[in-house]
């Protein structure tokens, strides 16, 4: 159960890891933030089909295309409401999330699609447990990409500039930093790392048009863990949100569906405890 | 009473004439003409007292849990308990009613984005609940007894009211001190609290009433359709629906968010029979049109048109830009 909880862990923390990069560097809650991931999902699955594309090698394609979406989405809506009120932000993510989601819905039917990877059904005995192969790699993946994320932050020079912006807007543009565009280029890295998950998610359940508002709410429930904006508390985060659906569903009768609570159990439990979040 | 007094509350009759008669008339040869007016007044009475409620501030994303609430409550009580669907209803709105102060408790302290994630998780808390206990029905569903024999007819004049007694509602408010409490509550709460408003009691008032006609609501709702599942009840399109009405129609008056709701229903519609599939495409190209292009909503453009012409006796545009 513990490894269940660790494994589902990973996906959540590369997918809320985007989300904290938009909230904390740009200031912009996304809740389209889901859509790109699910958007990532139908292209995987697409080259997947009809170019039989391993979703996996297919990342670096896919999180190029959804960066420049990304990218596209900002400079043509959020850039213009980076000084409106925070609700009209929220508000026009929310309108940007039922667009796409519908638009999806349009192009593709609400019917569910899977792709059968040749080892999507393979699986390695680890001492006395037996976990699937694609859960394995989504994993690794997804907490390297997360922990490399964290090293361009620490380290690169735009990393730097970004937690800059991050932590002043005008002092950093005093220093010389393009304010305007370390903003699209985290936006487009937010929504690029979504679409990243999107793919692994091929790998492993069905794709449809309805995953994206799950995604949000879940990467929701684990940024107000961490703390709004807490880039740093994710990982963290991630494993106790991981961790307590497995908890769920193990040891509640029916937990399958109890599970589907989790999330949002905590995101009230911990607004109205501890507003400022958990790991901060 | 001046002239134009008389001319407005002469308009203001032909109006309610026109809402009254106009289905009825139509349902003798069209009766889906009817009954997309039922489904347009639901949704306008969603979208007022959403309405309600976003004057002290608190945008909520848990508009569908009242209206679940409701539903689920008449529902159990009609068919379990036995008792007469009026009842039932009551019970419904007080149970929204009595959720909605609990929740405006809990919620008063958070702001902005957390007040709407907050509010959203307590919708889907309720939902999941639902959807797993067997007593509600879980994921199946209930069948709920007809109102008034499902003459749909009498069951639009029963919607008619409500959203009547609504609107007077929000008439008052916008009329009364309330509306400055609710303004100043919305522009700073440390301010207004300064100035002397009970802010506590304002907010959670607001909720009460908001939740008070989304519960009756949801219940007619359910005794309309004759059937209820958590995933309808207390879908996220409610609230959504909810919201961009009033939005796009106008936030914080009387007439945006009742135009609102039913030039969206009428857009959804054409989609419906366009498109077939994904029509709710439009709430979101709406909603980011309007926050990026018309801040003021409908009422802005109509206050906006307005102040172009000239007229002296014009008391000023009322119109208030979104999210100010």
């Amino acid at each position: 159960m513990l490894i269940f909880g660790v494994l589902r862990s990973g996906l959540y923390s590369l997918t809320s890891v985007g989300l904290a990069l938009s909230v904390g560097v740009i200031g912009i809650v996304n809740f389209a933030h889901g859509e790109f991931l699910m958007l990532g999902a139908f292209l995987g699955y697409w080259l997947f089909v009809s170019y039989g594309v391993d979703p996996l090698a297919a990342i670096p394609i896919g999180a190029a295309a959804i960066f420049l979406l990304g990218g596209a989405v900002y400079q043509l809506s959020i850039r213009r409401v980076l000084r409106a009120p925070e609700l009209n932000q929220m508000l026009l993510t929310f309108g940007l999330s039922i667009f796409l989601q519908n638009l999806a819905i349009i192009l593709w039917t609400g019917d569910p699609r899977v792709a059968t990877v040749s080892y999507k059904a393979e699986a390695l005995a680890v001492g006395p447990f037996t976990l699937g192969v694609p859960q394995l790699v989504v994993f690794g993946l997804a907490m390297a990409l997360t922990i490399g994320l964290y090293a361009v932050l620490g380290g690169t020079r735009v990393g730097k500039a970004m937690r800059a912006v991050a932590q002043n807007r005008l002092g950093a543009s005093l220093l010389g930093i393009d304010v305007d565009r370390i903003y699209l280029l985290a936006f487009g890295l937010s929504t690029a790392l979504a679409g990243i998950a999107g793919m692994m998610i091929t790998l492993q359940l069905s794709v449809s048009p309805f995953i994206g508002l799950l995604y949000t709410l879940k990467a929701f429930a684990i940024m107000v863990i961490a703390g709004l904006g807490n880039i740093n508390g994710v990982i963290y985060a991630s494993l106790v949100l991981g961790l307590s659906e497995a908890f769920v569903e193990f040891y509640v009768p029916q937990g399958g569906g109890w599970a589907e609570g989790v999330f949002f159990f905590l995101i009230l439990v911990v607004l109205l405890v501890r507003p400022r979040g958990l790991f901060r | 009473m001046t002239g134009r007094a008389l001319v407005r509350g002469g308009l203001l009759l032909a109006v309610l004439a026109a809402v009254v008669v106009l289905p009825l008339w139509v349902n003798r040869t069209q009766p889906y003409y009817l009954q997309l007016s039922i489904n347009v007044l639901i949704f306008a009475t969603l979208a007022l007292s959403w309405d309600i409620l976003a004057r002290t501030g608190q945008l909520s994303l848990a508009h569908a849990a009242f209206y679940g609430l409701g539903a689920y409550t008449s529902v159990l009580l009609t068919t379990r308990a036995g008792l007469p669907i009026v009842a039932g209803m009551a019970a419904g709105a007080v149970v929204a009613v009595v959720a909605a102060v609990l929740l405006g408790v809990l919620t008063l302290r958070l702001r902005g984005i957390y007040f709407a994630i907050a509010t959203l998780a307590f919708s889907e808390t309720l939902r999941v609940i639902t959807n797993q206990v067997r007593f509600t029905g879980a994921a199946t569903g209930l069948v709920a007894p007809p109102l008034l024999g499902g003459h749909r007819p009498s069951q639009y004049l029963v919607i008619l009211t409500i959203l009547l007694a609504l609107t007077l509602v929000s008439w008052w408010v916008n009329r009364s001190r309330w509306h400055f409490a609710f303004t100043a509550i919305r522009a700073n709460e440390e301010v207004a609290a300064v100035m002397g408003v009970d802010v506590v009691r304002f907010k959670v008032l607001a909720f009460a009433i908001s939740a008070l006609f989304a519960g009756i609501t949801g219940a007619f709702y359910a005794h309309v359709f004759l059937f209820i599942s958590p995933l309808e009840a207390y879908s996220l399109a409610v609230s959504v629906g909810a919201l961009v009405a009033p939005i796009f129609g106008g936030l914080y008056t009387t007439a945006g968010p009742l135009v609102g709701a039913v030039v969206l229903r009428a857009g959804e519609e054409v989609l419906r029979s366009t498109v077939q599939r994904g029509y709710p495409i439009i709430y979101g190209f709406l909603l980011a049109a309007v926050i990026l292009y018309m801040p003021g909503g409908l009422a802005g453009v109509w206050a906006s048109l307005a102040a172009r012409i000239p007229r002296p006796a014009r008391r000023g545009a009322r119109g208030e830009p979104a999210g100010s």
